[in-house]
């Protein structure tokens, strides 16, 4: 099974680069026609000058001997020409790289030292957790946090640069932006893991050993690191693809607004270029990620001898999602009542009254109307991608090897770049958003749904099943898929909150649904250059993406609080393991 | 021994390169208990998943009421599944916690054809009575029931399939001493009235002296004794 999920992670990986090669042939409007403009505008686009360029970029003689010429290159340190600007694609990326580079070394830096101020309080008082606190900074998207760091600092209060990359003081809005949420992470994975820990048997022999507290902390975060190490490295990964938002905000030449640039200008060439080079940031931290494990572990790690308790669940009580659910299902449905393409030129950019709740946007329409049929499209794309997640997952959860590779190779790729690449192949959409969210929403379902089977064919009920003669066909519809599509559902169900999220941030970066559609994120970015003059308009938009990344985090800990309450007495019943809940910013509905 | 209900010969059980089971050899009449006695790991429980075809053995003979099981495929051996059947250890394991318990013994009787509207619930409630549980314990869920109810529950289901041979495999070893008497009581009943045969596999060499007509002692997966 090792040997299949490890075939799985290859094919997976091999798929994912010869996506990236192939681009040029799977983008389905012709690229001729983009090079031809580029080029030279004036010429027109008569069939020979397209046909010559065909024949100039290779797209004639098929996929496969594209991809040959591409990797070929590429082996010999040949990234391509720009089709756009005709010059060399290496040096932009590894300018691009080092300004990325750069801002995520400085962003790690303010996610540890925000994970640090989490950590101290249950460190100090040697229980508690900062799991709540931490999980809502987790949860919050960086494009969001970005638009709003930028308002408040940067144009409110003017204290610092809000756009470019001219010096270190540039440098301060974007790390927080990308580093708060991964600092809320990195706090959380070990606030929640220390009171377990802190429980342990050596800790109260030590401690009646009387050795100071400050060694027995530093022998506890000891103890938590190394087990957690890989997902340290996920949240590395997920910096490169928060970084494509962050950069786009502060107008930051990074290798994220690079390939984000790259994709709206069907520079495909460049594009591969800079997703390579963010799949290699991602792969080099995972890399790294692995080999701090092992020469922390040592031994351990083969004798499988270092595991964390499990953590306990931060609880939420039930009122807190349902306030929100409930604060979010009134707007949206009082602005489906509205409509959101009417132009009230007379009162553009108003501020909120009677007429218009919530104000106008720059067109003049009404931002509560675009809010609430924004929901409704982005929740409904959602809930579209949860169907279809829950029911790949529970087709390939009969096959643990497949799932769990692809569940790695998911967790590797943020939805940023899966979009980016969807919209450069399939051109900017809601459903090419919707294809991109969905192809890395699927594996954890997979893998969860993969674990239960396995469980459930290694109980005893399942032998007596075959004892009686019952045909495989009845245990599986009786016994196997009851008892693993309930629990998978529960989980989809969860994911709908940060699945939205991860969507509406394709739609902020301009690579889902297209203007003049309300879309949640697209909102956001729409409303951003007037934001002085009307900040209601973004702020409406803000609030709401806050409260959905509200819910994400207090549902799922409100119906793990309510899980643990109720199986707590009868621990008699088999337990069922969840596996470790898919730890990315985009969608860190825990379960 | 040809009115033998089981006779195995040579059961040989390998995972890898362990043999869990090595030429095992015994049989069994009708209405007698014979107990696999031995420490734990020694191939108690390989013996009778590989004796119940749930693990196909991978030597040996299995004939049951006179035919031979290993060389039979699953589509053949369904039919003559429900003649022998399995009690485990672990009662709550051994029931599904997501079915009602009356669902649970209704269930054999229907994979086998054998419900009607009309009788089934009657059936069931007859069969709980049987072992000893009030119909009304049909309305409940595992998790809902006692240790030695659910293990009660369990009998009362592979009673439902009108078996000739029990496969218990520590059927009593997670009951607590007062219920464990309850239980090998119902067992001895049940034999009684029934005439069902009992391979009954068991570590505990107090309750195997008390229950068992004749024992043989496994050791890594040889017979010793017996």
């Amino acid at each position: 099974m090792v040997g299949a999920a490890g075939l799985t992670r290859l094919v997976c990986l091999v798929a994912v680069l010869a996506t990236v090669g192939l681009l040029p042939w799977l983008s389905q409007r012709d690229p001729a026609l983009t090079v031809l403009r580029a080029r030279s505008a004036e010429q027109e686009p008569t069939e020979e000058a397209l046909s010559a360029i065909r024949e100039d970029l290779g797209l004639d003689a098929g996929p496969l001997s594209l991809l040959g010429k591409w990797a070929s290159d590429l082996l010999r340190g040949d990234f391509g020409t720009s089709w756009v600007s005709g010059t060399d694609v290496l040096p932009s990326v590894v300018a691009g790289l080092q300004v990325s580079l750069a801002l995520m070394g400085a962003a790690l830096g303010v996610a540890v030292v925000l994970a640090a101020v989490l950590v101290a309080p249950v460190l100090v008082r040697g229980r508690g957790s900062a799991g709540a606190f931490a999980a809502m900074l987790a949860a919050i998207p960086e494009f969001l946090l970005a638009t709003v760091v930028l308002l408040v600092c940067g144009v409110w209060l003017g204290w610092l640069p809000t756009a470019g990359w001219a010096g270190p003081e540039y440098l301060v809005l974007p790390a927080l932006a990308l580093g708060v949420p991964a600092g809320g992470l990195l706090g959380r994975l070990v606030a929640d893991a220390l009171p377990a820990v802190l429980d342990e048997r050596w800790v109260e022999l030590w401690r009646g050993a009387g050795v100071r507290r400050t060694t027995i902390s530093a022998a506890a975060l000891k103890r938590v690191l190394p087990p957690l190490v890989p997902q340290f490295g996920m949240v590395a990964v997920g910096l490169t693809g928060g970084a494509v938002a962050v950069e786009m905000v502060f107008a930051v030449p990074g290798i994220g607004r690079t390939a984000l640039g790259a994709a709206k200008s069907q520079d495909l060439p460049l594009l591969q270029g800079a997703v390579l080079a963010l799949l290699l940031l991602g792969l080099v931290a995972g890399a790294a990620a692995a080999f701090t494990r092992r020469r922390l572990l040592g031994p351990a790690l083969r004798d499988a001898g270092l595991t964390l308790p499990p953590a306990r669940p931060v609880r939420t009580h039930p009122a807190i999602p349902l306030t929100l659910l409930t604060l979010l299902a009134v707007t949206i449905g009082w602005g489906l009542l509205r409509d959101p393409y009417t132009l009230h030129t007379g009162a553009r950019l108003a501020a909120p009254t009677w007429t218009h709740p919530l104000g106008t946007d720059a067109l003049g329409r009404d931002v509560l109307a675009r809010l609430g049929h924004g929901a409704a499209s982005t929740v409904g794309t959602a809930a579209a991608i949860c169907v279809l997640s829950l029911l790949v997952a529970l087709a390939l959860g009969f096959l643990p090897g497949i799932a769990a590779g692809a569940a790695d190779i998911a967790n590797a790729l943020p939805p940023v770049i899966v979009g980016i690449l969807v919209a450069a192949a399939a051109g900017p959409g809601t459903g090419g958003a919707a294809l991109a969210v969905a192809l890395i929403s699927w594996p954890a379902l997979a893998a969860h749904a993969a674990a239960l089977v396995q469980e459930v064919r290694a109980s005893a009920f399942l032998t007596a099943q075959r004892a009686m003669g019952a045909t495989p066909f009845w245990i599986l519809t009786r016994h196997v898929l009851p008892s693993v599509a309930a629990p998978v559902a529960r989980h989809a169900l969860l994911r709908l909150p940060g699945i939205a999220l991860a969507l509406a941030s394709l739609g902020f970066l301009g690579l889902g649904a297209q203007p003049p559609a309300p879309e949640w994120g697209l909102l956001l970015d729409e409303s951003r250059a007037y934001v002085e003059r009307a900040p209601w308009a973004a702020l409406a938009p803000a609030i709401a993406l806050a409260l959905l990344a509200g819910l994400a985090v207090s549902g799922a800990a409100a119906v793990q609080g309510r899980r643990v309450r109720r199986s707590a007495p009868a621990a008699k019943k088999p337990s069922v393991k969840r596996p470790s809940a898919k730890k990315r910013k985009e969608s860190s509905v825990a379960v | 021994m040809s009115d033998a209900l089981l006779d195995v010969r040579d059961l040989v059980v390998r995972y890898g390169d362990v043999m869990a089971v090595d030429r095992v050899s015994f049989a069994l009449a009708p209405g007698e208990t014979l107990a696999l006695n031995g420490p734990s790991g020694c191939g108690k429980s390989s013996t009778a998943l590989a004796v119940l075809q749930l693990r196909r053995p991978d030597a040996g003979e299995v004939l049951f009421e006179g035919r031979e099981l290993t060389t039979l495929n699953e589509r053949e051996l369904r039919p003559l599944r429900p003649r022998m059947q399995p009690v485990f250890q672990d009662p709550y394991g051994s029931l599904s916690p997501r079915h009602r318990i009356r669902d649970a013994v209704a269930e054999p009787l229907k994979v086998q054809g054998r419900w009607t509207a009309a009788d089934g619930p009657a059936r069931v409630a007859e069969l709980l009575d049987r072992v000893g549980l009030d119909p009304s314990y049909g309305d409940r869920l595992p998790g809902e029931l006692s240790g030695g109810q659910c293990q009660r529950a369990g009998i009362a289901r592979a009673l439902a399939s009108e078996p000739r041979l029990l496969v218990l495999d520590e059927p009593v070893s997670s009951l607590d001493p007062s219920v464990r008497a309850g239980v090998l009581n119902l067992l001895a009943d049940l034999q009684n009235d029934l005439g069902l045969g009992y391979l009954f596999i068991c570590h505990d060499r107090a309750v195997v002296r008390h229950f068992a007509d004749r024992t043989i002692e496994l050791r890594d997966g040889r017979v010793i004794s017996g």
